[in-house]
């Protein structure tokens, strides 16, 4: 009985000490001594693979020849999944998170910083365009490089425009160009508004709506001539004439529409990510957004982007005949304030080194290798968007899918390009920014009194996180 | 202690090791490290540092707490009741004789096995104002449907769609309602009662525990509510359906203040504990156990 037990406990136990001792991945093809780099990257779709093209060229080359070997995971909650395993002293070697949480994440001294090594690769402010350098750092750190960028431009419909011209040159408006200033927007807007005649409350198509996608609508002051926060004071600006006139704005549309129809016509609309994207399928005509609309209208509405020539004739057009093409376009988003051009906003992901990672020199080999030009401009083209770097190819214009870089590069690369609040406590403000919008939108509070309101609350959250700092400053000593 | 009855103890205490483990490494520590770090600026990545009782004070000031404190009160007082009532009324309905019993077994079980995402996208598209099913039934009928999903009704869509996941009470209803002895129904019938009555002074007496039971898990889900919400509406429009439990996780995961949000669950702790309380002081009136 107790050989047959001795020998029951052993066949038990023999799997549980495999399971804790094997080693946690195989990768036959990796010769032994090789540095095994793990990297969490948040896509989980077609960009994940894009990156996975670039990952696999640098295990093929580079990697090859310094004995390091990337392992890429993508996953989602990827910012979640690093803060615990950075607590838990286990996270992967590079992180790829947004480039808003680096002023939160670095605050928490969750990031090694970068300085020393991009010093040694040569990677400084000259190699950046500076929206994206200047997000990168903080607090006088390099936390992150970029590794796929973003601006937000206005981009609309031209079948629409041509097919509503004599409505929109009875405005005297032009039908061949976008909206240059924001009440040619307006204007442009309001000539391109359907309501079913049987039923006038309910809206067909809308010239333009700023909720509509909306990812970027509580950086309206922006184009209104105001940041949402100021470094130099530490201080949100949210109740600042500027931003005041910018919500006022942004209320305009539902009070213009009325505010039940738009919440119905808003219900309506299909999945941003399908042929039902309202701009995609016409609901909508002008909206605000950034570069990777190129690959939704290339996914799911192919059509759109073959007026002339097929797809792959469309090189030998001269450059300046590309965008005839297309029956969409992009350029700046129009600006409230005369003289002031090419106002972008310029959202990114970024690669981190999480502090207790193993490998952090030669993870930050990837990372230079990716931000080499030739790489970065692989991804850029990839992943439909402009280049982070201050030096671009002449290819680069010549062969990426998205007929409208130029003006990405234009704005990203110009001095009115801003990339997000740079403080830890932007989280919250947001998230009170955004209810308070709902409120303004549906008329259930005037514009001055509720950007008090979140003003007086983001101090309120500036000051008990400068006192959380303090005493932990005095508790360390 | 004699040597066999230690011996038997250190047995049965190896047998329960792994629960123990479990217990003490997954739960009992978690929850002791969570009152301490209730009490102190903590971000999970540095040190927790004491600060005394102001994480409590910053959130009583706190107007989103409040709200969201107001929002889940007001979710509980209707989902509670109606969720009870509509689980109880199915469970009726189940065992009275319908033909086909078990079809209607599963097809009322078949959605609580639904996970909870694809239970928000499928709601999205009942409750979507031009193309959704129900609005396109109350049409039907003449009715012209809200957008359900504004600040006005959203929270009224999350209650009512708390009823399709019931599955599992009803389960625990029936079984309740197939152990009431049969000769009592009888004896009501010989003394003339009807079927309110035998519902009334029977069945809602004899199932007293079960019903006891399903109130205070279902007081404790109902407080904990996240998920459906979570991604329905993201607690939108206007906090709308922004629930305690919700702003918990943000506090957590996204401003990542977990001494925050270590505070919130101490208070939600006491919540619970305090309606669970009341719901068994109560209890010794309206439930009745059967040998007793």
């Amino acid at each position: 009985m107790q050989i047959r037990q001795f020998i029951l406990g052993g066949l038990l136990i023999i799997p549980g000490i495999w399971v804790l001792l094997a080693p946690a991945t195989n990768h036959p093809e990796i010769p032994p001594g090789t540095v095994i780099v793990e990297y969490w990257e948040k896509w989980t779709g077609v960009e994940g693979e894009q990156m996975r093209e670039i990952v696999n060229a640098y295990n093929q080359t580079r990697g090859r020849e310094k004995g390091i070997f990337v392992n890429y995971i993508s996953m989602s909650s990827i910012d979640r999944k690093t803060l615990v395993s950075t607590a838990g002293g286990a996270p992967p070697d590079i992180a790829g998170l947004w480039g808003n949480q680096i002023p939160q994440y670095s605050k928490l001294n969750a990031f090694y910083p970068l300085d020393d090594l991009a010093k040694e690769y040569g990677i400084n402010e000259t190699t950046y365009k500076p929206v994206y350098w200047d997000m990168c750092r903080y607090e006088g750190k390099l936390w992150g490089l970029v590794s796929s960028p973003a601006a937000v431009v206005l981009h609309w419909n031209r079948k629409i425009f041509w097919e509503n011209a004599q409505k929109l040159r009875a405005a005297g408006l032009d039908p061949g160009r976008g909206p240059q200033t924001i009440d040619e927007l307006n204007r442009y807007a309001q000539a391109l508004d359907v309501r079913d005649p049987k039923n006038p409350s309910v809206l067909l198509r809308t010239g333009y709506f700023p909720t509509e996608p909306g990812w970027f609508i509580l950086h309206t002051g922006l184009w209104f001539g105001t940041e949402l926060y100021d470094p130099g004071q530490d201080r949100y600006l949210i109740d600042c004439p500027q931003s005041i006139q910018a919500f006022k704005w942004l209320q305009s549309y539902p009070k213009r529409l009325g505010v039940s129809t738009t919440s119905n016509f808003k219900s309506g609309l299909g999945n941003y990510t399908s042929a039902e994207n309202p701009f995609l399928s016409g609901r909508v005509a002008m909206i605000q957004q950034g570069p990777w609309i190129a690959i939704y209208l290339e996914h799911y509405r192919p059509e759109l982007n073959r007026l002339l020539l097929p797809k792959n004739l469309e090189v030998f057009l001269p450059q300046a005949m590309r965008n005839f093409n297309y029956t969409w376009a992009a350029d700046a988003f129009p600006s409230a304030v005369p003289g002031l051009k090419d106002v972008t906003i310029c959202p990114f992901d970024v690669l981190c080194i999480p502090r207790g990672a193993k490998h952090k020199k030669e993870a930050f080999d990837f990372m230079a290798y990716l931000n080499e030009r030739e790489n970065m401009e692989r991804l850029a083209r990839l992943h439909c968007t402009p280049s982070p770097l201050m030096d671009v190819s002449e290819g680069f214009f010549r062969y990426h899918p998205n007929p409208y870089i130029d003006v990405f590069e234009r704005t990203s690369g110009g001095p009115n390009a801003h990339h997000e609040p740079q403080s830890p406590t932007s989280p919250e403000v947001g998230g009170d920014l955004n209810a308070m919008l709902d409120k303004i939108n549906e008329g259930k509070i005037e514009v001055e009194p509720a950007l008090k309101l979140v003003q007086e609350r983001a101090q309120q959250t500036l000051e008990i996180d400068r006192q959380k700092r303090e005493i932990r400053k005095r508790a360390m000593e | 202690m004699t040597s066999g009855e230690t011996k038997n103890f250190v047995k049965g205490i190896a047998f329960i090791s792994p629960w123990l483990i479990g217990f003490l490494a997954f739960l009992a520590v978690p929850f002791a490290m969570s009152i301490y770090y209730s009490f102190c600026d903590y971000s999970l990545l540095q040190p927790p540092v004491f600060r005394g009782l102001a994480n409590y004070r910053e959130l009583f000031g706190d107007s989103v707490f409040w709200l969201t404190l107001r929002n889940t009160f007001g979710f509980a007082a209707a989902a509670l009741p109606l969720g009870i009532i509509a689980a109880l009324a199915l469970a009726i309905l189940l065992n009275s004789p319908v033909p086909t019993p078990g079809v209607w077994r599963t097809i009322i079980f078949l959605p609580s096995l639904v996970p909870a995402v694809a239970n928000a996208m499928l709601w999205l598209w009942i409750y979507n104002q031009q193309n959704g099913l129900l609005n396109i039934l109350l049409s039907g009928i003449g009715i012209s449907g809200p957008n359900w999903l504004n600040a006005n009704w959203a929270m009224t869509a999350i209650i009512f769609m708390g009823i399709w996941g019931v599955g599992h009470t009803v389960v625990i209803y029936l079984a309740g309602l197939q152990d009431v002895p049969r000769d009592l129904y009888e004896a009501a019938e010989i003394d003339g009662a009807g079927w309110w009555r035998r519902l009334f002074n029977v069945t809602l007496p004899m199932i007293s525990p079960v019903i006891f039971f399903n109130l205070i898990t279902a007081l404790i889900g109902t407080f904990q509510v996240f998920a459906l919400p979570y991604i329905m509406t993201g607690g939108g429009p206007d906090r709308a359906t922004y629930f305690f439990t919700m702003y918990l996780y943000d506090n957590a995961f996204t401003f990542l203040k977990m001494g925050t949000a270590s505070a919130m669950a101490m208070i939600q702790l006491l919540i619970i504990l305090a309606l669970t309380g009341i719901a068994m002081y109560t209890s010794k009136r309206w439930v009745h156990y059967q040998g007793k």
